[in-house]
C-alpha cells in the first residue's frame, strides 16, 4: 500500500485486464473515485479489452439455456441502486469506507499470507468479489468493535442488499471440535448467521433488516441453535 | 424506488419497432423483470460470454459452470447496471471476464505448487493466443489492431486477458520488470483503442 497516485494511474490497463492482485485492485478502485482521468480511461480501455473478449466467442451447450432461463425464473433481482452520489462531491462517505475496508482487506491478506495456508486464500479470492460488491453499495456502512479478548470484528453492512460481510481480526485458533458461529440480533434474540470457515476467513450473511447487533460466539462443530457461550465480540449495527 | 424512471429512461428514444433490439435495450428491459427480454439478450450475449470464459479457463466442465453462475448474474444484478457508465456489451463481459479470472485464482491458489509453476510455462506458446482472434469479418479488426502493438504489448495484454494471468505473473513469465508490465499493458490498451475508435 505504498504505492503513490502517479504509480496507481499507470495501472488503468492492468485495472482493464483484471491484472492486478486482489489488495491492489482495492486501492485503485478507492484511487478511481478520486481521479476523474483515470475513470475515463479506465472506462475506455475496459471497453477496449470487451473488444478482445467479443472476439472469441463460442456457443455454449445448448442445454444451458433452459438451465438458465429456469434459474432466472426463480432468483429476485436486486433492488435497483439509489441515486449515485456524483463523483467529483461524493467520494468523500464512499472513499472513506473503501479506504477503511482496504485496510482491513491487507490486514486479511497478511495474515492468510503468514498463515501460508492456500486455502484460506483461495477463499478469500472467491469472497472477494461479493466483498467489492457489497462496498460499492451506497449505503454500506462499516462498523468496528473489539471483544474484552482483544480480538476484532468488523461489519459491512448493506441495508439494501440486505447483506453484511464480516471481518475479524486476532482471533484465538480454536481446537478442531470448535467452531466461530456468527449470530445476529434483533429485538427477539439472537439469530444464528452461519460458521466461519475459518478464524480468518471472511464470512458474507443475508437477511440482517432488523438487526441490531452482530455477535459471535465459539460453538460446537456444526454450530448451535442458540449462542452456548459468550460472546468473543460483539458489533452494534444500528 | 426510482427503478422505473430510471429503466424508462435508458431505453433509447429512437428505437424503431423493427429495429433489432442491442444488448443496451434487453439489458433495459431485463432490468425491468422481463423474461423475454432475457431470453433475447442470453441469445444475444451467451456466445461472447461463453468463449471468454472458455478460453480463460479451458476446461470444459468449470466452463460451464462459470457460464451459468455469470449468466444468473446478469439476470440478478441487471437493475444496477448504469448506461451512463458504458455499454451493456462492456458490463456483462466486464463481469465475465472478472468471473472467469477469479476463477482461474481460486483454483490456482488451491492446487499444489508443480501446477502452478508449469502454469507458467513459457513454452506454451502466445501465438496459439493471437490465433484464437481469427476468421470472422468483426474479429479481424481485432486482429489488424493487435497487429499494431510491439511484442510485449502484444504478450502483455493477452496473456492476461486471455489466460487470466496477473502482472506480477506476465512480468515473470516474460522476464521483465513488473512496472514495464503496467507500462506495457497500458500502453497496448491505448494503442488498441485509438486503433478501434472506441470512446469508452
Amino acid at each position: 500500500m505504498r504505492t503513490t497516485s502517479a504509480d496507481l494511474h499507470t495501472l488503468t490497463g492492468a485495472y482493464a485486464v483484471n491484472a492486478l492482485t486482489d489488495t491492489e485492485r482495492a486501492a485503485f478502485e478507492t484511487h478511481l473515485l478520486r481521479c476523474e482521468s483515470c475513470a475515463t480511461e479506465v472506462a475506455e480501455l475496459t471497453a477496449t479489452a470487451t473488444r478482445l473478449g467479443l472476439a472469441v466467442e463460442f456457443a455454449p451447450p445448448p442445454q444451458l439455456r433452459a438451465r438458465v432461463l429456469a434459474a432466472a425464473a426463480e432468483t429476485r433481482q436486486l433492488s435497483p441502486h439509489t441515486p449515485r452520489l456524483p463523483r467529483a462531491r461524493g467520494w468523500g462517505r464512499a472513499g472513506g469506507l473503501l479506504a477503511a475496508a482496504c485496510l482491513v482487506a491487507v490486514a486479511f491478506v497478511t495474515v492468510q499470507r503468514t498463515g501460508s495456508d492456500d486455502d484460506r486464500l483461495a477463499q478469500l479470492s472467491s469472497q472477494y468479489g461479493r466483498f467489492s460488491d457489497l462496498l460499492s453499495t451506497p449505503d454500506a456502512r462499516l462498523v468496528t468493535a473489539t471483544g474484552a479478548g482483544g480480538a476484532t470484528g468488523t461489519a459491512v453492512v448493506s441495508p439494501s442488499r440486505d447483506e453484511l460481510l464480516f471481518l475479524s481480526r486476532d482471533l484465538p485458533a480454536l481446537p478442531g471440535d470448535r467452531v466461530y458461529q456468527l449470530w445476529l440480533i434483533d429485538a427477539h434474540g439472537p439469530r444464528g448467521a452461519g460458521v466461519l470457515a475459518s478464524p480468518t476467513a471472511p464470512h458474507v450473511t443475508d437477511g440482517v433488516s432488523g438487526a441490531q447487533k452482530a455477535a459471535l460466539t465459539v460453538e460446537p462443530a456444526g454450530g448451535s441453535q442458540d449462542p452456548t457461550s459468550d460472546p468473543v465480540v460483539v458489533i452494534a449495527l444500528t | 424506488m426510482p427503478k422505473r424512471e430510471r429503466s424508462l429512461q435508458s431505453l433509447p428514444p429512437d428505437a424503431g419497432p423493427t429495429a433489432e433490439p442491442t444488448a443496451d435495450d434487453l439489458l433495459a428491459l431485463v432490468a425491468r423483470g422481463d423474461e423475454a427480454a432475457f431470453e433475447r439478450l442470453y441469445d444475444v450475449v451467451s456466445g461472447a460470454v461463453f468463449g471468454l470464459i472458455r478460453r480463460v479457463l479451458r476446461d470444459q466442465a468449470q466452463s460451464e459452470e462459470v457460464f451459468q453462475e455469470v449468466m444468473l448474474e446478469v439476470w440478478r444484478t441487471a437493475t444496477r447496471f448504469d448506461p451512463g457508465r458504458g455499454s451493456a456489451n462492456t458490463w456483462i463481459m466486464t463481469m465475465t471476464h472478472r468471473r472467469a479470472v477469479d476463477r482461474v485464482r481460486s483454483a490456482q491458489a488451491a492446487t499444489h505448487r508443480e501446477e502452478h509453476v508449469a502454469r507458467l510455462d513459457p513454452a506454451r506458446p502466445f501465438d496459439e493466443v493471437s490465433e484464437q482472434v481469427s476468421g470472422r469479418l468483426e474479429q479481424r479488426q481485432v486482429r489488424r489492431c493487435l497487429s499494431f502493438l510491439t511484442g510485449l504489448q502484444r504478450e502483455s495484454v493477452l496473456l492476461a486477458y486471455y489466460q487470466g494471468y496477473s502482472y506480477p505473473e506476465v512480468a515473470s513469465l516474460l522476464g521483465i520488470p513488473l512496472g514495464t508490465v503496467k507500462t506495457r499493458m497500458r500502453d497496448g490498451l491505448i494503442r488498441l483503442r485509438d486503433c478501434m475508435g472506441v470512446t469508452g
